[in-house]
């Protein structure tokens, strides 16, 4: 097994339990957990997959950097959403939001 | 035997960032599956050491561990998740076939073509000098610079517009 394969082989590990936990959780802020998992899994993919070839590896580190600043605005943006959701619906169960008004 | 070292270093890496990812998705109280995600953001930056990027596994304390988890443990707080009383409850009947589903789908299809084209790789990764990422990010990705703080602007006002809204305005 090359050095490259297993790095990747952890990021989709870290895809997949980001995956199941988004469908299983119950509650927003665990679907944030799960989403922040899938992103860090994107990053190490991209770290990894710069680093051990031959591509340059300043272009990865810089990719790197985008994905955790979009992770960190994406979660600024959804916990406003969920602390309205938690002010409106006074839970933050996907349950109880899941009925669109008609 | 410095190899042997990264190899150990690698597997308890490893297993701190699935263990720590299990519990994250796993854990009925909140605030343990945010100490699950800990230790997988940590594990994570192991691995970027290991892999010649301290700058990379810096970040990602800094903005991960310090920031992003912060702001979730707000959003529990905020949202005031009881200990047990959310995720523990009854879920759906086909909920967890769904959920094996798709855990099991990108494993066995991404993991698939993985291992059949594994592409070459070098043994011994080089540290990139700091200077060239910031290089760049200034003289080749400008745009792209200057794109993500205006996204991270947008999404700070947005957030604000969100959570101070008016009592009695109803959207």
């Amino acid at each position: 097994m090359s050095p490259l394969l297993m790095y990747q082989l952890v990021a989709l590990m870290l895809l997949a339990i980001g995956l199941y936990g988004i469908v299983w959780r119950k509650s927003l802020v665990g679907m944030l957990i799960s989403v922040e998992l899938m992103l860090n899994g994107a990053g190490l993919s991209i770290v990894a997959a710069t680093q051990l070839t031959e591509a340059g590896s300043a272009v990865g580190q810089i990719a790197a950097l985008f994905v955790m600043g979009l992770a960190a605005a994406e979660a600024t943006l959804v916990l406003a959403i969920i602390v309205v959701v938690a002010k409106r619906f006074k839970s933050a169960e996907t349950d109880a939001v899941s009925r669109l008004k008609g | 035997m410095m190899e042997l070292m990264a190899k150990i270093a690698f597997v308890v890496y490893a297993l701190l960032i699935l263990g720590g990812g299990c519990i994250a998705v796993g854990a009925h109280s909140l605030v343990r599956a945010m100490v699950g995600l800990i230790s997988s953001l940590l594990g994570v930056a192991g691995m970027y050491m290991l892999m010649a990027a301290p700058f990379m596994a810096f970040m990602q304390i800094l903005i991960y561990v310090g920031a992003v988890c912060v702001l979730i443990f707000f959003a529990i707080m905020l949202t005031q998740a009881d200990a047990h009383g959310v995720e523990s409850g009854s879920r759906r009947p086909g909920k967890a076939a769904l959920s094996a589903l798709t855990f099991i789908t990108p494993t066995f299809v991404i993991g698939f073509v993985l291992v059949k084209f594994q592409p070459a790789s070098i043994n011994l990764p080089v540290e990139v000098p700091l200077i060239k990422i910031g290089q760049g990010l200034l003289e080749d990705y400008p745009v792209a610079f200057e794109l993500i703080s205006v996204v991270l602007l947008a999404a700070m006002a947005g957030a604000v517009l969100l959570a101070f809204e008016k009592k009695g305005r109803k959207v």
